[in-house]
């Protein structure tokens, strides 16, 4: 089956992108005028694109990162990592203690993460109901305007069986009477061939690379990549212009050339560790110190096992079944629950996640095809004791998160570890090994029950990760709660909208990828019928 | 490695490098003078996006001890494949922003002066001098130590060290990897 790549297409017949030094680019103009525009190229940039340009208005988007289509996806580590990921999948917190997974590349995250699609969980919804003033964040007014993201983007069950790293997630909590389900996807004629994290080859995955981009290219709108958004010039209640820089891949100034982009509106929807960083530079308005505080991550920590069959977890579809089993053991505000996923797992993510060197390194990277990997999303930001982390600038003024991971978010990691252990030997796993620098192989689940209670739980010594940066930019009902309204718009600066992760105030609490596209579709919506009197659907 | 985020690679200056040190640790800064002031910053550890001979030497070192196991035993085909290890390490190092680049550089630095990596690590031997055995205790001790700085020098070795090693197809053989599926 010929794979089509839309882009090599849609360039030869005419697309407007600027930039880089992709096929087709056009020299980067000083000046550009546009209707909307639209900082960043991710889920919810892609989202308000496509409904922008279906009202006719003229759409600029400018990405950071690269453009790299399907035709230059190799599943490759050595090249994903430094082409499509921010810092080169290299972004860390303030103190090391935390690596950080975010796209950096048209599309943004949506192009390289692992399709799972969960609505937002009405107990979440419910709490920004009540603590934000959100009144129309209610499961009832949403469900259209996700079902309109799931139709557009081909979000449905996963009907294949799953590969044996997630039947094995089945199979142990099933073992314990735990609930374990089935993980929604959008993907349309998947391979199955589980390199979603290093782009998809086949264009399978209906990410904003193929879906809304090129729609919103096709009715006219212009890309700009390679081009950082550097500053917004305003007047305390309207923004003038927004200054951009051309950078090269690594995030260094390419040249001196700044381009300046004057919109009626304009959009941020850089992910939540750049649009807060983007609103602080342009030193936004903040009367109430809301700016990128409430940052939150679902900071995860992983278990690997091993099984005396093959595993394989870099085959097949990376995550298709799931347990909120321990989300609903405490209320949504207390001990902080977490949900289990099965990661998929390649050589470089591999030995850089497990703990220690050397020949017990050697021996473990041995065992790769038996292993089987599970991690636990925490889900922060629903009580006092874990108000997530602030983004703050660099003295280059790139953006930096302080997360610190408090002794009651570390007492959830402990219990993550704990019930991973269990599930991996009800699974039938021969050894257990925690990613924890004092933790060793465990043989049996009392072995590991006991040493994984008593492991000090710590920053750095336990390995954590996130690929969820959420928040920063908040909405709220009320100015001082919040850094935006609840449609979106900038509470002091009028001509301004957040669309992206950072706008929610706590944490999901499940992957956020269909949160963004369902809410934004929402505020796009809005933005659209506010800007043009018109109405549009995405799907 | 927070040793001075400020700084950027290439152009690194006295100036806001030595004020971003006065914020660390009393141990940290009383430690740098005892190196000879800022002598550490005439020798960084990456310059132009590339690790300098100094830096090259940190991680040969390094790689001895966390891939030991992993390395070829034969001592020709030992010196090949490290030295395609610290070329694809260049290319790890030139991925990353020029803020990280400056961290790695200034965390080379300080390992590459006799008195500050013996405070950070406990080496006593140079480099290029240590033996597995040493360059294996320097680490466990950088591992599991409470001090946050030997930590995260720890981490940024050792994850370096494995992110360049097992990024190259030729070392998937000892994972049992097969490599992408073809399409």
């Amino acid at each position: 089956m010929a794979i089509i790549d839309p882009f090599k297409d849609g360039l030869g017949r005419g697309w407007k992108v600027f930039g880089g030094r992709h096929a087709g680019a056009q020299p980067l103009p000083e000046r550009i005028s546009c209707d909307v525009a639209i900082v960043g190229s991710g889920a919810g940039a892609g989202i308000t694109a496509e409904l922008l340009t279906q009202a006719g208005l003229d759409v600029l988007l400018i990405e950071e990162g690269p453009l790299k289509t399907s035709s230059d996806f190799h599943q490759l580590e050595r090249e994903a990592y430094p082409q499509l990921y921010q810092e080169s999948a290299g972004r860390k917190t303030a103190d090391k203690a935390i690596n950080i997974l975010q796209g950096r590349c048209v599309g943004g995250s949506t192009t390289v993460n692992w399709t799972s699609s969960f609505r937002t969980p009405d107990d979440t919804l419910a709490y920004w109901q009540q603590h934000f003033g959100l009144k129309d964040c209610t499961l009832e007014a949403l469900a259209p305007w996700f079902a309109q993201a799931e139709r557009r983007l081909g979000i449905g069950p996963w009907l294949a069986p799953p590969n044996e790293n997630n039947e094995l997630l089945k199979r142990g909590a099933d073992r314990l009477g735990i609930r374990a389900a089935t993980i929604q996807r959008n993907v349309k004629g998947c391979w199955n061939l589980g390199s979603c994290g290093l782009g998809c080859p086949t264009n399978a995955k209906q990410s904003m690379l193929v879906t809304t981009i090129p729609a919103a290219l096709e009715r006219g709108a212009r890309l700009l990549v390679e081009t950082r958004a550097q500053a917004f010039e305003h007047d305390g209640s309207k923004v003038r212009w927004l200054d951009c820089v051309p950078v090269a891949t690594d995030g260094s100034a390419a040249s001196d050339r700044t381009v300046r982009v004057s919109a009626k509106h304009y959009v941020v929807a850089g992910g939540a560790i750049n649009s807060p960083g983007l609103l602080l530079r342009s030193k936004a308005p903040d009367p109430h110190n809301r700016l990128g505080h409430r940052s939150f991550l679902h900071p995860v920590v992983a278990s690997a096992a091993v099984f005396d069959q093959r595993v394989e977890g870099w085959a097949g579809a990376p995550q298709t079944i799931y347990s909120d089993h321990f989300l609903g053991v405490d209320p949504i505000d207390g001990p902080i629950g977490y949900k289990l996923e099965a990661p998929p797992i390649h050589p470089t993510v591999f030995a850089t996640t497990m703990a220690g060197f050397g020949l017990e390194q050697t021996r473990q990277l041995k065992q790769f095809p038996h292993t089987h990997a599970l991690l636990a999303l925490l889900r922060d930001g629903f009580h006092p004791q874990s108000p997530g982390g602030r983004v703050r600038l660099r003295d280059d003024r790139t953006p930096l998160l302080d997360y610190p991971l408090t002794a009651f978010v570390m007492d959830g990691a402990r219990r993550a570890l704990l019930s991973m252990a269990e599930l991996q030997f009800a699974a039938g796993a021969r050894e257990v090994i925690p990613t924890h620098e004092l933790a060793r192989s465990y043989r049996s689940w009392d072995e590991a029950k006991r040493e994984i209670a008593a492991l000090p739980m710590k920053p750095q010594l336990t390995r954590v990760f996130s690929a969820h940066a959420m928040g920063g930019c908040g909405f709220a009902g009320e100015a001082k709660l919040g850094v935006v309204q609840p449609n979106g718009q900038h509470w002091q600066l009028e001509n301004l909208s957040v669309h992206d992760g950072s706008l929610f105030p706590t944490s999901v609490g499940a992957n956020p990828q269909l949160s963004i596209y369902g809410i934004v579709n929402r505020l796009a919506s809005g933005l659209t019928h506010r800007l043009t009197g018109r109405t549009v659907s995405l799907a | 490695m927070s040793l001075a985020p400020a700084a950027q690679a290439g152009r690194m200056s006295t100036g806001p490098s030595r004020r971003r040190l006065l914020q660390l640790g009393a141990g940290a800064t009383a430690l740098f003078t005892v190196a000879g002031g800022a002598a550490w910053l005439w020798r960084p550890g990456v310059r132009g996006g590339r690790l300098t001979p100094s830096g090259r030497a940190v991680f040969r070192a390094v790689a001895r001890a966390v891939l030991e196991g992993s390395l070829p035993a034969e001592p020709a085909a030992l010196d090949a494949a490290l030295e395609r290890h610290l070329q694809r390490l260049d290319e790890t190092i030139a991925g990353f922003p020029t803020a990280t680049q400056a961290e790695i550089a200034q965390l080379l630095g300080v390992l590459s002066v006799s008195a500050t990596r013996q405070w950070l690590t406990g080496l006593r031997s140079d480099w290029a001098d240590a033996s597995v055995n040493e360059l294996e205790a320097a680490l466990r001790r950088m591992r599991t130590t409470d001090h946050e700085l030997r930590q995260q020098a720890y981490h940024a070795l050792r994850d370096l060290t494995n992110a360049a090693y097992f990024a190259q197809s030729e070392h998937w053989l000892l994972l049992g990897y097969p490599g992408p599926s073809a399409v």
